[in-house]
């Protein structure tokens, strides 16, 4: 694999489900905050 | 509202956002989409219109239906005035034409669920897709499908939360296996190459751009209605930004994977005919190339157990999410739960039938309603802003329960960038269709062509306006 595919691939793929698992983490987390208040 | 009529939890309303999110076109267009426009350039495209096109506007659908509790037509009349009630009324024709030739589209996935499962490896699947087409298959399938559907949404939000928990969940699994299982093949490294080799001179084509907005447009539920229908039953004190870019992340993702997953396999096991297959059109590639990709690929028999569960499972909850809303507009109207969903299921049944019998009437209203949606997504943006975007984003985006504060950009992009957008798609592709017919672009009753949408979009425009004046002058007349 060329070295740029592979940079592509890791800024993408980062992006997209980086993004996700950051969102998902921060909702868990809130849900967390509010259900204990 | 009854307590019953609420999702339970916060989680139960993502997963069922996602399940209307997460549908077919996530497995059957995407692919052939970002192979058929560059690759890597066209990711690139891709996730700009994620952030400027499909969250801004599922901001606005969860806001609508929170703020109002009320399907597409209460929540128009309610945030922007009686007299323009017939946008949601047009939301809500949309949603529902597509409803009827998408329970057919769901009972083709099902009928391949349960040749796949029987064993048959359909190593002759042109002859079985057009046998299969040119039977009675697809009109019992399409019933089947309808049947699953309004069973699941004759329960009410509780059965809809019930079924999302398992499927969603279930799908995000299939679709990693069978992602997991291409990248492993012989060969997958190709696909990979192919997908992420950026383009950067690519991006300087308007078409690439359009491409990726209409993905975003079509295949992420913004500015469908849907999400709006699904907020009437969040909690008062949930938070929307959040939850709206989760479901644009998450949607999103399952293409991300299910682009690897179909390109991975084709790379991997039938370089040669690349150009055929991505050329083959969503139902070429699903129903006639993936089954011979799997019959020549180690354990193919199970992988595509796996790929037709998943095409089944996301068919099934963005179907349930369509009859939820055509159910939810004629509840608002006075009609019992019941009532309402037996009236679609039956509509549905009968309005899907054309569509089940011809490929060329389904092809003529995916086109139609498919243009159709951007319309949804420019009233939407039009509705946002007479309300007062930032009313709507103090109020409803920053308000109770936020988790992700909005910054005032939010307002720009839904007042200024998504009409900007919504329009330049519908013109674009109005203008490209004329290509696809040069003789007869203008005619109405053919089934791709430009005539053909001004013809069906008239009509419906024409009845909604005229209808709602009527009502509008009726309910004068009752004060």
């Amino acid at each position: 694999m060329t070295t740029s595919a592979l940079v592509f691939l890791l800024l993408v793929c980062g992006l997209v489900w980086g993004g996700f698992v950051v969102l998902l983490v921060r909702a868990v987390r809130s849900e967390g905050r509010k259900s204990a208040s | 509202m009854s307590a019953k009529e609420e999702f339970a939890s916060r989680w139960g309303l993502i997963l069922a956002t996602l399940g209307m999110a997460v549908g077919t076109g996530n497995i059957w267009r995407f692919p052939r989409i970002v192979a058929s426009n560059g690759g890597g350039s066209f990711l690139v495209a891709w996730v700009v219109f994620l952030l400027i096109w499909s969250v801004p506007l599922m901001m606005v659908e969860f806001a609508f239906g929170k703020r109002t509790r009320k399907g597409t037509v209460g929540a128009f009349a309610q945030l922007v005035g009686g007299k323009w009630a017939w946008m949601g009324g047009w939301v809500a024709l949309c949603a529902t034409a597509i409803m009827f030739y998408y329970s057919v589209v769901a009972g083709w996935c099902l009928r391949y669920l349960v040749a796949a499962v029987g064993g048959r490896v359909l190593t002759d699947s042109q002859g079985v897709w057009e046998g299969f087409t040119g039977s009675w298959q697809p009109a019992a399938f399409h019933l089947l499908a309808m049947g699953l559907g309004v069973a699941v949404v004759l329960a009410g939000v509780s059965g809809i939360e019930r079924v999302a928990k398992v499927l969603i969940p279930s799908l995000f699994v299939l679709v990693l296996l069978l992602t997991v299982r291409a990248v492993t093949l012989p060969g997958a490294v190709r696909g990979l190459e192919f997908l992420f080799t950026p383009d950067w001179a690519a991006l300087g084509s308007v078409n690439i751009w359009l491409q990726a907005l209409t993905q975003n447009a079509w295949d992420t539920g913004a500015g469908w209605g849907l999400i709006l229908t699904y907020a009437i039953y969040m909690r008062q004190r949930e938070d929307v930004p959040l939850n709206a870019a989760l479901i644009g992340f998450g949607n999103n993702s399952v293409s991300l994977l299910a682009g690897i997953m179909v390109l991975c396999t084709v790379f991997a096991i039938n370089p040669a005919a690349r150009d055929e297959i991505v050329g083959a059109g969503n139902e070429g590639l699903t129903f006639i190339w993936m089954p011979r990709l799997f019959a020549e690929m180690p354990g193919g028999r199970f992988f595509m157990v796996f790929f037709f569960l998943a095409l089944s499972f996301a068919a099934l909850t963005s179907l349930i999410s369509m009859i939820e809303l055509a159910a939810r507009n004629l509840i608002d109207a006075g009609m019992r739960r019941r009532q309402a969903v037996l009236l679609v299921g039956a509509a549905g049944l009968v309005f899907g039938l054309p569509s089940a019998r011809s490929l060329a009437f389904l092809h003529n209203q995916d086109w139609v309603w498919g243009v159709g949606l951007m319309l949804s997504g420019l009233f939407f943006a039009l509705a946002a802003r007479s309300f007062g975007l930032e009313k709507l984003r103090s109020e409803d985006l920053n308000g109770e329960g936020c988790d992700l504060p909005v910054p005032r950009v939010w307002s720009f992009i839904v007042g200024v960038v998504v009409p900007i957008e919504a329009v330049t798609l519908m013109v674009w592709w109005l203008w490209e269709s004329r290509s696809w017919d040069p003789e007869g672009w203008l005619h109405p009753f053919r089934p791709e062509t430009t005539g053909t949408v001004l013809l069906q979009f008239a009509i419906a425009l024409t009845a909604l306006v005229l209808y709602n004046r009527w009502r509008q002058r009726r309910q004068e007349g009752v004060r």
